[in-house]
């Protein structure tokens, strides 16, 4: 089992597009993919038309009080299960931190299951908090959407320390220029620069396409209802980038 | 992910009626409704049926837009796009991935093969919810040929949406439909016990019963052999040789002497005809595991050797298949089936100095165990390598006497004492298998020198000998131990319920 997790501390960034698109790109591959909807405004749970709703909610899923199973839903798609999001993960630090090991816990929740999916996607919130400690412990690949901005190099700087900084297993760090406007010459320059010290970027760019915001119109990945389109393209070309690393 | 489903036909076959069946689920549910795809389906399964008996059916499925693989288990189904593959093949050139995963450990060393195709209509339900969430599938199965098996309706459950399979299934029977009869495919028939004979029959009609299995087994496995669809075929058949010589010998007492004389050469010839490709396929069978004993070698090193024992097996193959496809052994065969006819015939007719099947099993294996014991217990320390193989040939006799007496013997006993059995011809086999690959890579190397072959293969294969010498001798030290555990107690009392004992 591999669990990606997509992750910036800014929020509109493409990391709930990124992990819809390439679960599904995962899923179509044959892959038992699990899509985990970390975010309390559930999103990606939004875009598979899920009920955003999980008995118990957080908490009776971190204090193991229901199996995580249980909250697991199918998509409209063969091999792609979500985890829905609910209102009440805006609380998933406090219930994380009443934990015996909370920083640990997201990985021993995903072991649950780790017999029934070869992917796992982890849709994160934007925040540095509990949530994201687990996920750095959880996470094999951290995919780091990055709109080509000076401060946006400053966040994957950060970011890149905080995960060095961290204690015990640490995962990969993936960045990828997401939202790319290549009229925009800031955006042409940040592209064109070298990367911080101990991160990639990822040659895929993900372009800001009106296609891709249609997404929450069609309530479908990209390649779902526009299979030609740039962006499916540019998906597929990242997923390809993704999985090989 | 699909999940457990319930798969429904109609009542007596008649033909499914989709307006009635969408008007029903349509009470519910909002129905999307796919078009109709026309798909070409062929079951695979091993010549031996072994994802059968694993409780997994394999579908090749050849739709207008690309062919896919399903694999299913009865409950929940995996699907793959299937790129170019001709069948037969082996579970390896299936396409990477999970269903190749699943498939491989159960087909094993066999290919699998293609059954006849079916041409059938396939259609998707998809059941929304009034989010325009799918919320169960039913998949719609019909015939599209006047030979191809009835319709049928399959209700798939989506995860966390069981309730609404449920829901689709109850309309559904509302609708007339019914639960498919289980079985009703043979999907799921447990391999047979051997077929039981009257113990105070004929002798004659037991031997006749054996060599009769064994000649349906050589017809059954010859296509495949000539085809070297894979290595099996030719062992089967070579077992099947085997275990008719072997059955041959066991029954010189009440065979007429005609019958022994006139065939026990020519299947002996046989069995002599198909050994150096079997001694070649073992090779290559066993490479990937020897490639594991090496130290200083890679796996890499031994290519040259994999590509001689090609070279060798594609050399060897000519003059087998040669006889086998020669009008000669067709003729061999149909007057081996005659002469068993004879036999067979014979046996049902009145004679009064006939031995019973009964009292020849309990004497045969009583023979045949008797010289197992005396055999073993002759060996010393000091004893040559050949005595072992002697040993070891007993061990097969006995094997096949209790094999051949199987329809007029207990099925309990008789798998207690195969089972101590295999225990000793497990050693035995380690123990002579090592002795012949070693005696053979050193001739494998020699050739390979004069041709050329780069140092390090040789080096390689160098390894292997002295894995093979060392593992030998392991098998010899455990031969005492075992041989101490067939000739104790437990094996005797085996025996003794198949009158093995008894003198």
């Amino acid at each position: 089992m591999k669990v990606y997790a997509t992750y910036n501390i800014k929020g509109g960034v493409g990391k709930t597009t990124t992990a819809v698109n390439l679960a599904y790109l995962s899923a179509r591959e044959g892959r038992r993919t699990l899509l985990w909807d970390l975010d309390p405004q559930g999103a990606a749970t939004y875009l598979f038309r899920v009920r955003p709703r999980v008995k118990g909610g957080a908490h009776a899923l971190v204090t193991r009080h229901r199996p995580i199973e249980d909250a697991i839903k199918a998509t409209d798609y063969d091999n792609l299960d979500l985890l829905p999001a609910d209102f009440s993960y805006r609380n998933m630090d406090l219930d994380l931190d009443d934990t015996k090991k909370p920083i640990r816990r997201l990985a021993q929740l995903l072991k649950e299951v780790s017999d029934d999916y070869d992917v796992i996607f982890l849709d994160c919130p934007p925040s540095v908090s509990l949530v994201s400690e687990n996920v750095l412990h959880a996470a094999d690949t951290l995919l780091i959407p990055l709109i080509p901005a000076t401060l946006s190099m400053r966040t994957l700087e950060q970011l890149t320390q905080f995960v060095a900084d961290s204690a015990g297993r640490k995962p990969e760090l993936v960045a990828f220029f997401s939202m790319a406007d290549r009229r925009k010459r800031l955006h042409r320059d940040v592209i064109a620069a070298a990367p911080p010290r101990g991160a990639r970027i990822s040659t895929t760019v993900i372009p800001a396409l009106s296609i891709i915001e249609q997404m929450a119109e069609h309530r479908a990945p990209v390649p779902v209802f526009a299979a030609t389109s740039r962006a499916a393209q540019c998906y597929e070309q990242l997923w390809a980038d993704v999985r090989t690393s | 992910m699909t999940r457990p489903t319930r798969t429904l036909q109609t009542v007596h076959d008649v033909p499914l009626d989709l307006e009635v069946i969408t008007a029903a689920l349509s009470t519910r549910f909002s129905v999307v409704t796919s078009p109709v795809k026309p798909v070409r389906r062929a079951r695979l399964d091993t010549f031996d049926h072994r994802l059968r008996a694993a409780g997994l059916t394999l579908q090749h499925q050849s739709y207008r837009d690309g062919d896919v693989l399903v694999l299913g288990d009865g409950e929940t189904t995996l699907s793959q796009p299937l790129g170019k593959v001709e069948w037969p093949a082996l579970a390896d050139a299936l396409p990477a991935g999970r269903l190749r995963e699943l498939t491989a450990p159960v087909t094993g060393i066999r290919a699998l093969l293609a059954m006849p195709q079916e041409f059938r209509r396939l259609r998707r339900l998809d059941l929304l919810n009034e989010d325009g969430k799918t919320v169960a599938r039913v998949e719609v199965d019909e015939p599209g040929s006047p030979t191809a098996g009835p319709a049928q309706l399959t209700v798939r459950t989506l995860r966390g949406y069981e309730d609404q399979a449920q829901r689709a299934a109850r309309l559904l029977s509302g609708a007339g439909l019914r639960p498919l009869r289980r079985g009703s495919d043979g999907d799921h028939d447990s391999p047979p016990e051997p077929t039981k004979a009257d113990r105070h029959a004929s002798a004659t009609l037991l031997l006749a019963m054996g060599l009769e299995g064994g000649l349906a087994t050589m017809r059954m496995n010859l296509p495949g052999l000539l085809d070297d669809v894979d290595t099996e075929f030719l062992h089967d058949f070579r077992v099947a040789v085997r275990r008719t010589r072997s059955t041959l010998k066991l029954g010189r007492s009440i065979l007429p002497q005609a019958v022994s004389e006139r065939w026990e050469p020519p299947f002996k010839g046989l069995g002599d005809l198909t050994t150096p490709v079997r001694d070649l396929d073992v090779y290559e069978l066993d490479l990937p595991t020897m490639a594991g004993w090496l130290v200083a070698a890679g796996p890499a090193d031994l290519e040259p050797f994999s590509a001689h024992l090609r070279t060798r097996r594609a050399t060897a193959r000519e003059p087998l298949v040669r006889e086998l496809r020669s009008p000669g052994f067709r003729r061999l065969l149909t007057q081996w089936g005659d002469e068993l006819d004879g036999l067979a015939d014979a046996s049902y007719g009145p004679n009064s100095k006939a031995l019973s099947a009964g009292l020849w099993a309990q004497r045969s294996i009583s023979r045949a165990y008797r010289r197992v014991v005396r055999g073993g217990a002759a060996i010393t320390s000091d004893s040559p390598a050949t005595d072992l193989h002697a040993l070891r040939k007993r061990c097969k006799e006995l094997r096949y006497a209790i094999e051949v007496c199987a329809p007029v013997v207990a099925n309990g006993p008789r798998k207690h004492a195969l089972a101590h059995l295999k225990q000793l011809q497990d050693v035995l086999g380690r123990f002579q298998d090592c002795q012949v690959q070693s005696t053979a890579l050193h001739g494998f190397a020699e050739a390979m020198m004069a041709d050329g072959t780069p140092a390090s293969a040789l080096l390689a294969m160098g390894e292997l000998i002295a894995h093979l010498d060392a593992e030998q001798a392991r098998a010899r030290r455990q031969f005492d131990g075992a041989f101490a555990r067939f000739s104790g107690r437990p094996t005797r009392q085996a025996m003794d319920k198949l009158g093995g004992t008894r003198r």
